[in-house]
């Protein structure tokens, strides 16, 4: 993959992609695919940030079983993040409070950021991708 | 220089793409380097060739063709996204896929993000 470290227009300091989460797990594909994407940077080398925003911070609660619903639990994937070195997981207070959600979450070393942090913690990517 | 890429993520009826349509094509026509545009999602419907779009709606697909054949912009669809949406891209002489479009993995979109000065999702 020299190629693409070659080519890797983003600075030291600054990350390649953030991808934002804003969607629940099960309702929709958008959770999966956005994992999809993080584990394929990832996988190449690049690092790549998971922000969770509005209702994608369900998508980090404790005790689901996408299996219930027949539906493949993605889920169980974000345990493998250490593996892949996805280390920065910020998820937005706001989000949480506004959904009486406690900070009960299914991994590891979740950043509960305020909305300026948040957008600060944005800020440092050179690209952004929603789902 | 400037270079571009794109992610598509709307399906062909959808107004989103035409706006993303819009913008491609005026990133092109004032000399930007578009590198290529990555169909993910429902942006992946563009590249299935058993579609047909009633004549009175807007031609998403007939556009993106016109566009990859005037500036060779490449246009790359997710395999994983299009299998799930069941458009097989196994076969060597596939007749499902428009022939306008490449079957690529989510690797091209790492490539065209590390490539590009800008991504811009649609």
């Amino acid at each position: 993959m020299t190629s693409i470290e070659q080519n890797s227009s983003a600075s030291p300091q600054e990350s390649v992609l953030a991808i934002i989460n804003s969607k629940a797990p099960f309702s929709s594909s958008h959770g999966k695919d956005a994992l999809d994407v993080a584990l394929i940077f990832a996988a190449f080398e690049q690092k790549v940030s998971l922000f969770f925003q509005g209702d994608g911070v369900y998508q980090l609660m404790d005790k689901q079983d996408g299996s219930l619903l027949g539906i493949k639990d993605y889920l169980k994937t974000f345990s493998a993040f250490e593996f892949y070195d996805i280390e920065d997981i910020y998820v937005c207070q706001p989000s949480l409070a506004s959904r009486q959600l406690d900070e009960d979450f299914h991994i590891d070393d979740v950043q509960v950021l305020s909305s300026i942090e948040f957008g600060l913690a944005l800020n440092r990517h050179q690209h952004v991708l929603r789902f | 220089m400037k270079t571009l890429a794109v992610v598509i993520t709307t399906p062909p009826y959808s107004h989103l793409t035409i706006t993303a349509l819009t913008y491609v094509e005026a990133a092109l026509v004032a000399g930007i380097n578009v590198i290529g545009v990555f169909f993910y999602q429902d942006g992946v419907m563009h590249a299935n060739e058993n579609i047909s779009i009633a004549s009175d709606e807007y031609q998403a697909i007939e556009h993106w063709q016109r566009l990859q054949k005037q500036y060779q912009l490449p246009l790359h669809i997710c395999i994983t996204a299009a299998e799930k949406r069941g458009i097989a891209c196994d076969a060597i002489d596939n007749d499902k896929i428009n022939k306008a479009f490449t079957v690529s993995g989510l690797g091209e979109l790492v490539e065209l993000t590390t490539k590009a000065s800008r991504l811009v999702q649609f």
